[in-house]
């Protein structure tokens, strides 16, 4: 099965988003934050990442600067709550698969994330 | 059977209360406490609309964990099949006539309509609608419309018994997506109210403006001179206000302003030849000029807006001993706005130079407040301004 790692500092988010996804026969990690997200990228190998940029002690900007820095080219989803046009050049450079801004239509996370896990709807 | 009269009872009650709250938010959040807690939903979330983003958020939601739609993640836009459903005539016609929307009664639509051929458009619109339910594990949606706009959709996920609703409690939700549409509806009328306001407000500070600047076009000292007693006055007056020997409440600082820009509007009434004269006046001449402060009162007079600010133009050349003009007020029966102005005024007349004698400095015009702090000044504000005037903020 895919996985897919969820990093959000919400856990209304985390939780929706693994229900949502497990049943679309996806295996779902999820992360409270930069620095879990980053010892848990130690361990495993997800296929995609779903990486908020707003959060608490580390950001999302600096998990993937750093995940970067380690070498890990995991794929990434930036998730934003604003179109920040700071945020969107910097992380361009770092290399992310693509973005969705808060708030989201469903069904266009949906097929984002399904197609970069080659899967079909 | 009693347990279930009672249960609707509770509902009717809660149902009685909810219209009493005027607030949007807090009556979204307490209906779906309601349902949530009392009807026992798994969760139960409220789409809003946003002008500003032209499509649904949803902004409210409550229930289990992993099935509650959290706040501010998802947006429906306006073609989405749930929205469209409920807001083009007809689809609204055809599917939500009822007023709500229950995922059951579509599937037995599309066994219905699939019978035949040329419904086929039709059947994949309901199709796309029971997968947006689906995908946020949605049972019943519940319409509020005000005006045939729709401002709110309720969504309902099943109960925790994984039963639907039946019709008594379909009825009172949309009895209660209606109080939540006149309360929505509301609120934005009193938001469009309060900016018609502030733009009024701004619309009387400019005109104030205006009119003070005509004081300036007939007489070339007072340009200026406006200016810095008002900007004087609210020093002082916000020295007062530190000091805490007085309270100023906002209203009076707006007024303050107000009646430092029009102090000398009167000087309109006094001739040309007498305000512009660089020779001294005569007594005569001299009499005219302290009409200004009455003069400039009269001419205020006629708007009920200047009320407040009328004292402290009436009254700006009034002295703490009782000498002044025009009504010979003494101490403490002088208006304080009008007070204030005194002080700055004459300070503004004892430095900038005149035909007759140069402007004094700084200290030679704290020396002359300050001797006459209880004589011509009110102590209070002759000791604020003299402070302002050691600590260099004028």
């Amino acid at each position: 099965m895919p996985k897919l790692l969820i990093v959000d500092d919400e856990s209304d988010v985390r939780e929706f988003a693994k229900n949502f996804f497990q049943k679309r026969k996806i295996d779902v990690l999820t992360a409270s934050g930069g620095k879990e997200a980053l010892s848990i990228l130690e361990k495993e190998t997800p296929d995609l990442m779903l990486l908020d940029v707003r959060m608490g002690e580390l950001s999302g900007v600096d998990t993937l600067r750093t995940l970067r820095k380690q070498g890990n080219q995991v794929k990434i989803i930036m998730v934003t709550g604003v179109e920040d046009p700071e945020v969107i050049s910097e992380v361009e450079s770092l290399g992310v698969t693509g973005y969705v801004h808060k708030p989201l239509a469903l069904d266009e996370l949906e097929q984002i994330v399904m197609k970069e896990l080659g899967r079909k709807e | 059977m009693l347990t279930k009269l009672n249960y609707k009872k509770e509902l009717e009650n809660a149902s009685r209360g909810m219209i009493l709250i005027h607030d949007p938010n807090l009556l979204i959040k307490l209906i779906i406490r309601l349902i949530v807690r009392k009807v026992h939903a798994k969760h139960a979330g409220v789409l809003l609309y946003q002008p500003e983003k032209d499509c649904y958020v949803l902004t409210i939601s409550g229930g289990k964990e992993g099935m509650k739609i959290p706040p501010g993640f998802a947006k429906f836009k306006k073609d989405n099949p749930l929205v469209k459903l409920f807001t083009e005539k007809q689809y609204r016609e055809q599917f939500a006539k009822k007023g709500y929307l229950v995922v059951s009664d579509l599937n037995k639509l599309i066994w219905q309509e699939s019978v035949l051929a040329s419904e086929k458009e039709k059947k994949e619109f309901l199709n796309s609608v029971i997968r947006q339910m689906g995908m946020f594990n949605v049972l019943t949606c519940v319409p509020s419309y005000f005006h045939n706009n729709l401002l709110a959709l309720l969504l309902l996920g099943e109960k925790s018994t994984n039963e639907g609703y039946d019709q008594e409690e379909l009825d009172f939700l949309s009895a209660l997506a209606s109080n939540v549409a006149m309360a929505l509806q509301n609120s934005q009328l009193i938001d469009d109210l309060r900016k018609e306001v502030e733009r009024n407000r701004i619309l009387f500070i400019n005109t104030t403006l205006s009119l003070a600047s005509t004081i300036e076009a007939k007489d070339k000292y007072t340009r200026g001179h406006t200016e810095r007693v008002t900007k004087y006055s609210m020093a002082v007056a916000e020295e007062l206000s530190k000091s805490g020997k007085v309270d100023l409440p906002k209203k009076f600082l707006e007024n303050l302003y107000i009646a430092g820009l029009l102090h000398d509007i009167g000087k309109i009434a006094v001739p040309e030849q007498i305000l512009c004269k660089t020779d001294k006046l005569t007594d005569e001449e001299y009499d005219q000029i302290k009409e200004h402060p009455a003069r400039g009162a009269e001419i205020l007079k006629t708007l009920p807006e200047f009320e407040e600010p009328l004292k402290g133009v009436k009254h700006h050349h009034e002295r703490y001993d009782g000498k002044g003009y025009p009504a010979g007020l003494k101490g403490e029966e002088i208006p304080l706005m009008a007070a204030v102005i005194a002080v700055a005024d004459t300070f503004d007349a004892m430095t900038t130079d005149r035909p007759y004698r140069k402007a004094l400095s700084h200290d030679e015009a704290r020396e002359e407040i300050s001797k006459n702090s209880g004589i011509q000044f009110n102590p209070f504000v002759a000791e604020a301004f003299a402070k302002l005037l050691k600590k260099g903020e004028i």
